[in-house]
Formats: structure tokens, C-alpha cells, sequence
């Protein structure tokens, strides 16, 4: 039996799909809908349909775009010769939001993790590779590619599994280094952040 | 670190305060009045947990909404700190000197050791309690370590889980081989990690270990790594970087994680016999004992203080001589908390100790 008339237990079980909803902020949020003027949810539901529309994954990068292309891989001042190696579209945000970093970048949307049902192949990976010959790059060689995946066990498995398909083509790789946070005192460094800092040490 | 006073509100049936002695507290009653209840609120101020139950809403009193542990902690001559541990339904708080802190700046203000019935695990249950034993003892004197001890379980969940998806869809030992290698790369830099942290671990507790201190039977540890007689463990990374390579195949049939430092184990001996098949039950507590007092004086060693040592029930099943002698050992070391149901107990030992009778969770005032 349905606890609700059907088409709200249907708007129940759509919000449950969520990443992070469980049951009961779904019949929150199904609810909160239901109270508000049609007009809001008519942009609600316009703003769904746009961005699924619109967006779509870059064919170069997979970054999500209203351009295909995107901004990144089409423009002229970007240094083509290194690539960036994300695991997810916010992640290539907040390196943008340095403003340190001139290159490209490319979107795995995901990491390894075999208990989540994630191999290698539900990776976008694929396009990674053609991207290397210079024919596919306006020319100009790949030196470089740096791998920006999280400092998680799924994050380092995904960087090393790179790094193994990338080695026989003689590509650099590199992984972002991990530790301190800048601007925060030593003191409010937890333990671990502090031992991953000491170990990854450098000369100055 | 010493426990000045502790006290406790709506926590299972305890009600007032104890001022605790510097070296030796005995908590005297009848079964069932709640002697081990004022040790488990010691141990839940400390580590925030309970060694009764995971379930620590179970603690808070029928009927009633929040329970309160609170302690008043000297740290040295000139600080104090008051620590206390707030349960209402499942949430936890957590506060020092009034103020909310976070579990990360909460532990690691006072330490303790237990001894109880079910610490004998450590010597008659399986490896898993003895590898927890050793890698509860490495934290407590370089907690970074829980860092690597979660990254190593997360990457074991992860092989396991790829195995069994491995098994379940016919792959070839190469292709599973291919799949294993960036989870192997991190399985074998920390299990050489863990591997390194053990030894050096059981090394600084052979050092100390008073092999000897119930008598004649001597009591002795070793580090035992399943790569044993596979090859050089001095190399230990390369070692089992060899060893997972060849097993892949059984890996896979198995569907599990065979090679690495979750497979280890601590052989403890008693006069050179293995303790778990052949020890008596008294053999058990004296060996599990000496096993204690020597992370009691690693932990000493490293931090120059000593934690609380908490002892349910030791007369159950220790005679008084192994009692005298262990408390010799213990004075002018640790602040003591030890419970007991027997008046002889707190004639014999009582002299000098703070002696508290528990009746209904309260202390008795006489
Ligand atoms: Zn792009």
C-alpha cells in the first residue's frame, strides 16, 4: 500500500534518487514542492529541463558545457602542453579559482572504488590518451600531466592506475602535493595533516 | 595525568562523587551494586566510549533524557581541566572546562588501560584482538598511525570488494592481476608502514617487559608476520610486493585479501609454550597482565606520564601473592582503580589506598 496518492510517493521516490536524500528529507522536500506557488515551480522544473538541454560533457575535456568545446579546451591562451587530471567538474572550479594554473584539464567524473561498482572503465578515460598525439592538439605536444585526484585511498588508486596507462607513452606525470594548509596556524593542524606535511617535506 | 574527582549524573545507576587517591583507588561492593559501572564512566571520560556496549544510549538511566561524566583532571602542577561527557538519546557531547570541544581535541587528555574479561581475548581469542592490542598501543604513542591503519582497511575493502566482482565475472588472473595493481601499490606501502610500526612496537615492549614478575614462569612475545619463511623481512615492501604478485590466483579463487599485515599475529608464550592452547585460565590474566604493565611503561617512556590502569574484577581469578606483586609493581607508577567484591581484598591491600563502597551506585559514606 502507498503511504501517499501516487503522484506524490512518485515525487517521494524521484527525490530518493538523490545523492544524500534518504526518506525522510525526500517527503520534506516533496512536501515543501507541493506548498509552493506553481509559478516558482514552473522555473524549478524550466531550470531542470535548461540545464539538461544545454549542458552536455565536452568531447575533449568531459567537462560539463553549454559549449562544445568548452571554454577551456577552445581557447587560444591556454598552455596545451599540460593537462590536469580532476575527478570531478568542482574540482577543476576550484583550481580555476587560483588563477595559478594556465593549462588544460580533463574530468574523470569519478574515482576507482571497486565497492562502489567503479573500474576503470566507468571512468572517462578513454578520450585521455588521443589527447596526447599532437595531431589531436593543435600541434603542440602533451609534456605534462599533472594528477589532481583527491587524497583519498580511491584518489591515489585512480592517480597510480594513470600513471601505469600513461607510462609507456613517455607523458610526465606528476601528483599535486599533499599537506598543510596555508594560512592556517600550526597549531590547528590536525595530526595526520601534520605527519602528511613532514613527510612530503622539500628543501627550501 | 591524574583523575582528581569524578562524578556522574543519570549514568546507569551511579550517583554522587568520588575524590580519587593518587595511587591506589579500590571500588568495594556487592555484585550488582555498580562497582564496574564507576569504572566504566572513568574509561567513557577518557575515551568517550564504553567497554561495555556500543550502544551508549543503553547507559543513560531509565526515564530519563541526559547523563553527565564529568572529571576534574590535574595535567600538571598548574593546570586543571574539567572534562565531561554529555549523552542525550545518540548524540554525544563532549566538553572541556565548559567548553563544546570536537573528539579530535578531546582524546588525548587522560589515557587509560583496562584490564577486564574481555581484554583476555588479547591472550586467548583470535590474532585480531592481539593486532588490535599492538595497534591501540602504537596510537596511543604516535596517533598519526590511525591514519594509516583506516587508509589500509579502506584499501583491503576495496580489494576484497574488486575480487569478488572479479570471481563473480569470470575475469582472467591477468586482467584481475591489471585491476589489482593501484590498490596493491597502496597495500604494500602501508602495510610495510604497519608492518615497521609493529615491530618496532613489540621491540620497545621486549625491552620492558618484566618477564618474570609472578615468578618463575616467564612470559616473551614475538612479532609474527605471515610472510614468515617466504623470504628476506627485512625487505618487507619488496617481500610482499613478490608474494602478492604470485598469489593473485588464489587471491582470486578465495575472493579475499590472503597476504598482508591484517593477517599477522603477536605469539605470546608462557615459559615457552603457547599460551592460548596450553595456558591455564590464571596463566592467561598473569601473562595478559605483564603484556599490560609493559605498554603502561612504553607509554611512560614516550610521554613521561603514565595513563589510568582500571581493574575489573582482578581477584576472580588471580591469586593474592600475583595481586601483591603486581601492585608493588604499580606503586608510585599509576593511578589504580581496582574493584572487588571481597572485604579480605581491601584488608590485605587497603592500607594506604583510597577505599570507596558502592551500594545502589552511590558511595557509601560511613
Ligand atoms: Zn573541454
Amino acid at each position: 500500500m502507498l503511504e501517499y496518492s501516487e503522484p506524490v510517493a512518485k515525487l517521494i521516490d524521484e527525490f530518493k534518487r538523490l545523492p544524500g536524500v534518504g526518506h525522510k528529507s525526500a517527503q520534506r522536500l516533496a512536501f515543501y514542492i507541493l506548498r509552493r506557488p506553481e509559478a516558482e515551480v514552473e522555473n524549478f522544473i524550466e531550470a531542470l529541463r535548461e540545464v539538461k538541454e544545454k549542458i552536455v560533457f565536452c568531447d575533449v575535456c568531459n567537462n560539463l558545457t553549454d559549449v562544445n568545446p568548452c571554454m577551456y579546451c577552445a581557447s587560444p591562451t591556454r598552455d596545451r602542453s599540460m593537462i590536469c587530471v580532476v575527478e570531478e567538474p568542482y574540482n577543476l572550479v576550484a583550481i580555476e579559482k587560483t588563477r595559478s594554473y594556465k593549462g588544460l584539464y580533463h574530468i574523470l567524473h569519478g574515482s576507482l572504488s571497486p565497492i562502489r561498482g567503479v573500474g576503470p572503465d566507468e571512468l572517462m578515460l578513454a578520450n585521455l590518451i588521443p589527447r596526447l598525439m599532437p595531431q589531436n592538439n593543435e600541434g603542440i605536444d602533451v609534456q605534462e600531466i599533472i594528477v589532481a585526484t583527491n587524497p583519498t585511498t580511491e584518489g591515489e588508486a585512480t592517480a597510480n592506475y594513470i600513471a601505469r596507462l600513461l607510462k609507456p607513452l613517455g607523458v610526465r606525470v606528476t601528483r599535486i602535493a599533499m599537506g598543510m594548509p596555508v594560512g592556517a596556524d600550526l597549531e590547528f593542524v590536525d595530526e595526520v595533516t601534520m605527519d602528511k606535511a613532514m613527510t612530503n617535506r622539500h628543501d627550501i | 595525568m591524574l583523575l582528581e574527582s569524578l562524578d556522574a549524573q543519570n549514568f546507569r545507576n551511579l550517583e554522587g562523587k568520588l575524590y580519587c587517591g593518587k595511587n591506589l583507588n579500590i571500588i568495594f561492593g556487592e555484585n550488582g551494586q555498580g562497582k564496574t559501572n564507576w569504572l566504566e564512566a572513568i574509561y567513557l571520560l577518557a575515551t568517550t566510549k564504553s567497554f561495555k556496549t556500543v550502544r551508549l544510549q543503553e547507559a543513560i538511566r531509565f526515564g530519563e533524557e541526559l547523563a553527565i561524566v564529568r572529571g576534574s583532571i590535574q595535567q600538571s602542577a598548574e593546570i586543571r581541566r574539567n572534562m565531561q561527557v554529555a549523552l542525550q538519546g545518540n548524540t554525544k557531547t563532549l566538553a572541556i572546562n565548559n567548553k563544546k570541544e570536537t573528539i579530535h581535541r578531546y582524546l588525548g587528555e587522560l589515557h587509560t588501560i583496562v584490564f577486564n574479561s574481555d581484554e583476555l581475548e588479547i591472550v586467548r581469542g583470535g590474532a585480531e584482538a592481539r593486532r588490535k592490542f599492538l595497534d591501540g598501543g602504537i596510537v596511543s604513542i604516535y596517533p598519526p598511525f590511525v591514519q594509516t591503519l583506516a587508509d589500509y582497511n579502506r584499501v583491503i575493502r576495496q580489494k576484497n570488494s574488486l575480487l569478488q566482482s572479479a570471481q563473480e565475472n569470470g575475469f582472467s588472473v591477468e586482467k584481475t592481476a591489471e585491476l589489482l595493481e593501484p590498490w596493491n601499490e597502496q597495500l604494500i606501502a602501508l602495510a610495510a608502514r604497519i608492518y615497521k610500526a609493529r615491530i618496532r612496537y613489540v621491540e620497545r615492549l621486549q625491552e620492558v617487559l618484566e618477564k618474570k614478575l609472578f615468578g618463575k614462569e616467564e612470559v616473551s612475545i614475538r612479532y609474527v608476520s605471515t610472510l614468515e619463511g617466504k623470504g628476506d623481512l627485512s625487505d618487507y615492501a619488496a617481500l610482499l610486493e613478490e608474494r602478492l604478485k604470485l598469489r593473485v590466483q588464489a587471491e582470486l579463487a578465495s575472493g579475499h585479501s590472503l597476504i598482508g599485515t591484517h593477517r599477522d599475529d603477536l605469539d605470546i608464550l608462557f615459559d615457552g609454550h603457547d599460551l592460548r592452547k596450553y595456558g591455564s585460565s590464571g596463566q592467561q590474566r598473569s601473562a595478559l597482565l605483564i603484556i599490560q604493565l609493559a605498554t603502561l611503561s612504553v607509554y611512560h617512556l614516550q610521554n613521561h606520564e603514565y595513563p589510568l590502569f582500571l581493574l575489573d574484577d582482578i581477584d576472580a581469578e588471580l591469586d593474592y601473592r600475583r595481586i601483591g606483586q603486581l601492585l608493588e609493581f604499580l606503586s608510585g607508577k599509576t593511578q589504580t582503580f581496582i574493584t572487588t567484591s571481597k572485604e579480605s581484598f581491601v584488608e590485605r591491600f587497603g592500607a594506604g589506598a583510597e577505599i570507596f563502597t558502592i551500594e545502589n551506585g552511590a558511595v557509601k559514606t560511613l
